[in-house]
């Protein structure tokens, strides 16, 4: 995974985009839009207790590794969307959509064997062919997408006009 | 606002608490099942797997990710330390042509054929980690990230503790103009 700030803002740059078009796509949900990306790195829980702990404890197998998956952020996102007072079902898709960006830019990283990882889970195993374009500790990544965001966040306050055609 | 009497709010929130409660229920099955099919599904061996079953994986082709504890630049070669679920030291393999800039504290990924002398001749190394600093930067990133989604949410939405709900705070800018 890229680090958590860069999956935040690529989540901020692609729904405040979107929200130029989509008239309801408001700041706000542009907001939960950022909550959904956080979803998948929930599985970091296991940075404080470990899948042994949880295992012993319950008797079973058990890994937090299914909250960086479809399937867990399929059920992340439901959760998430029962918290919020109206509109649970564009919460909900905001969370999904969020933490799907999220996925599919941890699914471009570079692996030593050339495929990602199974994220897919649970409708396959399947580890597709990844482009490696990046590795989670390059800088350049938060620095490109920092600017990027940076920008966007100056037209959408109106600082910066896109030249249209009527400018040139 | 409309109003929504007390009645009808419980009513909600105890609808809404029955499909929480089934939810993370579906999510803690989601993990137990990872958890015990992840092992046959993943190709290459796990931690708990080298620890327990090293011989069955020599001669293969494996995918091994660990943190480095020593490094040898004279011979390039670098041993990394695989972990199990508990965090435990599983296995410790000296990897082979290590030419990537790496130091102790770092994380490499090292594709290749593993050998009953607990060494790994790769045909491809990722350095994620180049040393503990990347990790740290890593850590440090991640918690701005985090706390900037919060703040951006907090400022649009606010905490509702008689519905348990956030609701909208402000109207949003755009509304405005």
């Amino acid at each position: 995974m890229a680090e958590l700030l860069s999956h935040v803002l690529i989540v901020y740059v692609v729904l405040t985009c979107a929200g130029w078009r989509l008239e309801w796509l408001t700041q706000r949900w542009v907001a939960v839009g950022m909550i959904g990306a956080i979803l998948p790195d929930l599985s970091r829980i296991g940075l404080f207790v470990t899948d042994a702990t949880i295992e012993t404890a319950l008797g079973v197998p058990f890994s937090f590794g299914a909250l960086q998956t479809l399937g867990g952020l399929l059920l992340l996102a439901a959760i998430g969307s029962l918290v919020v007072a109206d509109h649970r079902r564009r919460a909900f898709g905001l969370l999904f959509v969020g933490g799907f960006l999220h996925l599919l830019t941890d699914g471009l990283k570079s692996w030593a064997d050339g495929t990602a990882g199974a994220w897919l889970y649970p409708l396959s195993w399947y580890r597709h062919p990844t482009p490696g374009l990046y590795v989670s500790s390059d800088l350049w990544v938060l620095v490109g997408v920092g600017t990027v965001a940076l920008v966007v966040t100056l037209i959408d306050l109106g600082i910066l006009r896109p030249m249209s055609e009527t400018d040139k | 606002m409309k109003y929504v009497g007390f009645s009808a709010v419980y009513m909600h929130i105890g609808l809404r608490g029955i499909a929480a409660i089934l939810l993370v229920g579906a999510l803690l099955g989601l993990c137990v099942h990872y958890g015990a099919t992840y092992d046959e599904n993943w190709p290459h061996p796990t931690g708990d797997q080298l620890a327990t079953e090293y011989d069955t994986s020599v001669d293969e082709r494996v995918l091994l990710i660990g943190e480095v504890i020593s490094t040898n630049p004279s011979d390039e070669t670098a041993t990394i330390e695989i972990t199990d679920d508990a965090d435990e030291t599983a296995a410790e393999i000296q990897v082979h042509g290590v030419t990537q800039s790496v130091a102790v504290g770092g994380v490499v990924q090292a594709y290749g054929t593993l050998h009953a002398d607990r060494t790994l001749t790769p045909t491809n190394i990722v350095v994620v980690n180049h040393s503990s600093w990347d990790g740290g930067y890593k850590l440090v990133t991640s918690v701005v990230g985090l706390l900037l989604a919060i703040t951006y949410f907090v400022i649009h939405w606010r905490p509702d503790f008689r519905r348990f709900v956030f609701d909208q705070r402000t109207p949003d800018r755009r509304n405005l103009d």
